[in-house]
């Protein structure tokens, strides 16, 4: 297949190396060294897009990242799709695949061409605003048609195949941008001895100097690129990042970087290789040397295929070696304007004519044309093109000295490629960022970093400095100032030779006019991506959006996926026209994170699948797994929730489970909960003023449970704590909440009660804890010790250091099903040798190994609480029942003290925990269920409480549950009834919470 | 209650805290937290280049320290039970042969020693260290990976926050920091060595997320 466009030589291409690449369906070649935009336009293919509003025919714009039309859809499969790619961006590889995202069922023959015309029409201005927000119910169905419509793109629906990761990243000079200002910047930084990291969004460093031909010490730009980065990659200190966009500058010198390691290579990342790479660089200085974007100026059907931005011509000629079209006619306010004309003139192709907006143009580049002959004209402009998938002819008219009126007769000349340059917009992006207002400067014509807090520098074209020269001066400046900021001793660089055109001054023009007003002439784009035109911005101001920021929103200016790079400059022209104003009083927007859009991988990294977030696993995990065990997430942990065994239902197994524990003994690994160390003299009183009981009087080798408040009074967590020695204790937290209370202890002792000398140490990993419970489970214990476990030497609420299966052990005597128990602590690295005994040892007393499941039923039966289910922040221990453990005779208050004592926690009325039975002894209500007293009252019915736990207890042969009530524990006995959502109510009866051995007489067996 | 403060080394270690031989004997082997990994069988048949090597330094004793470090009598208490100074200037770390100390907090050190050691150690400090300090054993709540390579940093770079060049953090220096999702007290061994003091249970997070991080380098387990 032929390159049309395709010079015989030049350029940074690999003529030798050949790709095939896919595009809507149809294979075509390009070379090694092609952007996808580049291979494109060598093929001759005009149109990659269709207009969001009108369905109109895009072509590429421009040649790097303010590219706004040829936005394409990437991917040889479906895992492999990725939304958003610009055309101009991405490197070409063999086997590229890629498709438009708009126009259906192409971008050439598209069905709604017509409904495109339509569509502009129902789709003024604001159309988001007037039209689909009212009536609010229809949005989604007007959305999803938008959406549609629109054809952004889409993700994939299968699973990225690829890895994406994230690199923290410290220097003392982060060289934003590696064109000329930026390599400078950075050899002079890292001569210095700096530690610089500079990345550039190109595959190659050097930013426009790969684009044109102008020779730096008389050769090749590119060579003394390649010098630079030869030395730069000596340098130890330095880090290069090539294809790698500076997408976001945060607070504090923190910036974020999108590398694509490997998106250049093939649809899928090589086997073990990472495709994207997020880079968080923590730097000391910044220099931004991101250069800036041409402006394209607004004329009449200005989208029209072959519309380009002149920089972009000569970057396709001069880089790529591709010539997009025959007959070009240049329009321009300045000078720079010259260059495509003449570098398409040394490509050999036809220029028709250089139309220039000012009265005089004097530079150097425009004598360059002079001396080649070709046809200048002043004072004019192109006011409108013709064409529809490319364009055919333009018309270009005279214009007033100020370029707002066309004055005289329009000259028709057949063309087919259109090169624009308004001027320059600096690319201040990454500095609006940090919050720096940019400041409209007239000279530059184009907005200036402003002031800013970060420590930030600038160098070259984001200053408005163009000319080669100064900008290698201003990278230098930047790099020694940077030096010279972090304390090092300034270097030097001598700076290679480079010629200085003579420039015309720049003319301050944006909106070419038509000889008919904007509102009738055809359509003149100022943001193609949103599809905003001239005409919408003048409706927009005209219906009193005088705010820039209003005017951005009432006509989506900006909103696109460019963010209005090319468009919003212009836009702000047209508003500050339309209401009478200067640009720096019409003022601007600013610019957002992220520079261009980043795949959501490489924002994830290696945080996703089973790296999502950490789990977290006791020291007898892999047992459980053998045994078939169903986890339960608690917090991070994966704790055993319940052990089926072949055949068994849920409920099945949990009959099981709980009968072998009130029966034989059960088998339960607590090693989740948390367990903190406390020492120190003062221990014993720290303890008493953040548990609500009482301390005081807890002997060496006793346990005791406690209740722990926050403030305000509301109980957050429980546990029992033992006294190791006389200034030494070990306190148990709820699994999930033993970071919180290890905080809230440290945060306590350190703030307000520094004075009392007491340590705390977490030891929940320390410690690998196997309770065993039910009536056999002191025979059981018994096997495997030496020690007296009887009931005489070892008392309930007791603990004791013994050896347990050869283990040294602190074991406690302490129950949370109400059955006999032992917890047997060993240190974590011994916890699977002695649970292994126990099982072994446990099997002719039918040990049971039961998980979370059984435990909170067993519990339950029990009325025991669990903080966090049966506790919600809004209870105090006396709505619970659980006054008892609280002790308001310390001498020092307690945290909750003063919030208990608040007149709503006193105050009658007040939802307290109670048990429930339901009248049908099977029936087991759904926790969360809401009571009411009377099912009969009318609609709304007032909500008495609800239920906090509820399970089948297959001891008891019926339901229980526990649930809050409205004074509750005055209403022994009543009745209360839960509605369900089928429309059924279960009716129960209030009854105290402790269902089994309500005198507590197992666990003192 | 007395007070502790007044009171001798001896009363304290009598009395006051209960210490106790965690240890079994010979016959009963431990399991770290890292034992289902197998890396035994990992250094056999796994691949024998790669840019990030990693081994484990199990079962030994971890012990953590906090006291009070302008306490003259407890600093020189440190130095007669490990025969070496605690560091006191912040993240940084000292070793005396089987024993090394690092800094974590102000008024905290995390004190490696041979697992075996442990109690002996623990009892040496109850009878020396005066005043109100704490000592606690966390063997069996933590274990050291040590990872070394050429691509160590570039692994590392991925998991933690911190400045890792030689300047910002030279040999000798810790931290405790965040490691992915994590935490991890990190210290310099060499200038291509790191080791990393991780907890139990999130063990086998660490080691996923080190086997995917270096896939790009390739990964050796050593024993």
């Amino acid at each position: 297949m032929t390159q049309a466009n395709r010079l015989n030589s030049g350029g940074r291409i690999d003529r030798s190396t050949s790709f095939t690449f896919t595009y809507n369906g149809k294979k075509y070649q390009g070379y090694k060294g092609d952007t996808l935009a580049s291979a494109m336009l060598a093929n001759g293919i005009d149109v990659v897009a269709r207009s969001f509003k009108y369905s109109r025919p895009r072509g590429i714009i421009a040649a790097g990242a303010e590219e706004p039309n040829a936005v394409l859809q990437l991917g040889a499969s479906e895992a492999t799709q990725v939304p958003n790619v610009r055309a101009t961006q991405q490197e070409l590889f063999d086997g590229l695949v890629s498709s438009s995202t708009n126009g259906w069922p192409s971008v050439d023959t598209d069905v709604m061409g017509v409904l495109g015309k339509i569509g502009g029409n129902m789709m003024p201005p604001g159309f988001y605003y007037k039209t689909f927000m009212f009536p609010e119910s229809l949005w989604e169905t007007y959305e999803s048609m938008i959406r549609k419509a629109a054809g952004m793109g889409r993700a994939p629906r299968e699973r990225d195949p690829d890895t994406y990761d994230t690199m923290n990243q410290h220097c003392d000079v982060m060289v934003v941008g590696a064109g000329p200002a930026g390599l400078v910047a950075a050899l002079t930084a890292a001569r210095g001895g700096a530690r610089v990291i500079i990345a550039d969004e190109q595959n190659e460093f050097g930013g426009s100097l790969l684009n044109s031909n102008e020779p730096l010490n008389g050769k090749p730009a590119v060579e003394w690129v390649q010098e630079v980065v030869a030395e730069l990659s000596q340098h130890e200190n330095v880090t290069l990042l090539p294809r790698s966009t500076v997408n976001g500058y945060h607070d504090h010198n923190f910036l974020t970087i999108n590398e694509r390691c490997t998106d250049h290579l093939g649809d899928i990342a090589p086997v073990k290789k990472v495709r994207q790479r997020m880079h968080r660089v923590r730097t000391k200085w910044v220099v931004l040397a991101t250069g800036a974007h041409e402006r394209p100026l607004v004329y009449a059907n200005n989208d029209v295929p072959g519309c380009m931005i002149s920089t972009a011509v000569s970057t396709y000629i001069n880089r790529y070696g591709v010539v997009p079209g025959n007959d070009l006619v240049v329009m321009t306010t300045n000078d720079y304007g010259y260059q495509a004309a003449l570098d398409w003139a040394a490509a050999g192709r036809n220029v028709v004519a250089i139309v220039d907006t000012r009265e005089t143009s004097t530079g150097e580049r425009a004598q360059q044309a002079r001396e080649l002959g070709l046809n200048i004209m002043l004072s004019a402009g192109v006011i409108e093109v013709q064409g529809s998938k490319r364009v055919t002819s333009v018309s270009v008219a005279p214009l007033n000295a100020d370029g707002s009126q066309v004055v005289g007769s329009i000259t028709k000349l057949s063309a087919d490629t259109v090169a624009t340059s308004g001027g320059w917009s600096p690319v201040i992006h990454l500095s609006c960022h940090t919050g720096c207002r940019p400041v409209w400067n007239e000279s530059v014509v184009g907005f200036l970093p402003g002031p800013t807090v970060q420590k930030q520098l600038t160098a070259g074209g984001i200053n408005g400095q163009y000319e080669t020269a100064t900008v290698l001066k201003e990278g230098l400046a930047a790099g020694q100032q940077a030096l010279a900021n972090i304390g090092l001793v300034a270097a030097d660089v001598v700076l290679p030779e480079v010629k200085t055109l003579s420039l015309t001054p720049p003319m301050s023009l944006f909106h070419i006019p038509h000889i008919k007003p904007t509102s009738q002439a055809p359509k003149q784009f100022v943001d193609y991506q949103t599809d905003v035109t001239a005409a919408g911005i003048e409706i927009a101001c005209r219906e009193g959006f005088e705010a820039i920021e209003h005017v951005k929103r009432y006509t989506a200016m900006g909103f696109g996926t460019d963010q209005g790079k090319l468009g919003n400059i212009n836009g702000m022209a047209v508003a500050a026209k339309a209401l009478n104003k200067s640009i720096p009083e019409t003022g601007t927007t600013i610019f957002r994170p992220n520079y261009t859009p980043v795949a959501f991988g490489a924002i994830i990294g290696r945080h996703c699948g089973a790296l999502f977030e950490p789990k977290r696993f006791t020291a007898m995990h892999s047992w459980h797994v053998e045994q078939g065990a169903l986890f339960e997430d608690v917090g991070q942990w994966k704790r055993p929730w319940y052990f089926p065994k072949a055949g068994e239902s849920m409920q099945q197994t949990l009959n099981r489970e709980c009968l072998a524990v009130r029966n034989a003994v059960g088998i339960l690994d607590a090693s989740t909960l948390g367990k903190i160390d406390i020492q120190g003299k003062d221990a014993r009183e720290f303890l008493g003023r953040v548990y609500s009981n009482a301390w005081a009087k807890l002997a060496v080798g006793k346990c005791r449970y406690g209740l722990m408040c926050g403030e305000d009074g509301m109980v957050f967590d429980d546990g029992v704590t033992a006294c190791l020695g006389e200034n030494h204790f070990v306190m148990t937290t709820t699994t999930g909440g033993a970071a919180h209370v290890y905080e809230w202890l440290e945060l306590y002792h350190q703030t307000e009660w520094p004075e009392l000398e007491v340590y705390f140490n977490t030891v929940t990993d320390h410690w690998s804890t196997a309770t065993i419970t039910g009536p056999n489970s002191r025979k059981l214990l018994a096997e495997l010790t030496d020690a007296d476990v009887s009931n005489d030497n070892f008392h309930f609420m007791d603990w004791k250091q013994i050896t347990v299966g050869g283990v040294p052990a602190r074991v406690f005597r302490i129950s949370f099903t109400g059955e006999l128990s032992f917890e047997i602590n060993v240190q974590a690295n011994y916890g699977m040798a002695v649970w292994e005994q126990l099982i072994d040892a446990g099997e002719k007393y039918g040990l049971t190994p039961y998980g979370t499941e059984t435990m909170h039923i067993l519990r339950a039966e029990k009325g025991f609480i669990i903080a966090g289910q049966d506790t919600d922040g809004s209870v105090t221990p006396y709505d619970l029942g659980m006054g008892w453990c609280v002790s308001n005779q310390k001498p020092f208050s307690y945290i909750g003290k003063r919030g208990m004592s608040r007149e709503d926690c006193v105050r009658d009325n007040r939802k307290q925990l109670v048990g429930l039975k339901t009248k049908d002894p099977k029936q087991v209500i759904p926790e969360g269920s809401a009571a009411i007293l009377d099912p009969n009252a009318a609609m709304p019915i007032p909500i008495e409480g609800h239920v906090s736990s509820s399970y089948w207890s297959e001891c008891l042969g019926h339901s229980v549950a526990m649930g809050f009530i409205k004074d509750g524990l005055n209403k022994m006995g009543d009745t209360v009834y839960y509605p369900l959502a089928d429309g059924s109510m279960i009716e129960a009866e209030i009854c105290s919470p402790i269902f089994y051995d309500p005198k507590g007489e197992r666990q003192n067996v | 209650m007395s007070d502790q403060t007044q009171m001798t080394a001896a009363q304290s270690a009598a009395t006051k805290a209960a210490v106790m031989n965690q240890v079994p004997g010979a016959d009963i082997a431990g399991q770290s937290p890292l034992h289902h990994a197998d890396f035994a069988t990992l250094a056999e048949q796994g691949q024998k280049i790669g840019g990030i090597h990693l081994c484990e330094h199990k079962l030994l004793g971890h012990l953590t320290l906090r006291c009070n470090p302008n306490n003259p009598e407890q600093l020189a208490a440190v130095e007669r039970v490990l025969g070496v100074a605690l560091p006191l200037t912040p993240l940084t770390s000292v070793v005396k042969g089987e024993y090394s100390i690092r800094w974590m907090s102000p008024d905290e050190w995390l004190i490696l020693v041979p697992g075996l050691a442990t109690f002996d150690i623990e009892s040496a400090f109850r009878d020396e260290m005066p005043g109100h300090y704490s000592l606690v054993n966390s063997s069996g709540g933590s274990t050291v990976l040590e990872i070394s390579g050429d691509d160590v940093l570039s692994l590392l770079q991925k998991s933690v926050p911190v400045d890792l060049h030689i300047t910002a953090f030279p040999v000798g220096k810790v931290v405790s920091t965040l490691f992915a999702k994590t935490t991890v007290t990190l210290r310099r061994l060499d200038e291509k060595r790191f080791e990393l003091v991780i907890r139990r249970s999130f063990s086998d997070y660490v080691w996923l997320w080190i086997q995917d991080a270096s896939l790009e380098y390739g990964l050796v387990i050593e024993v």
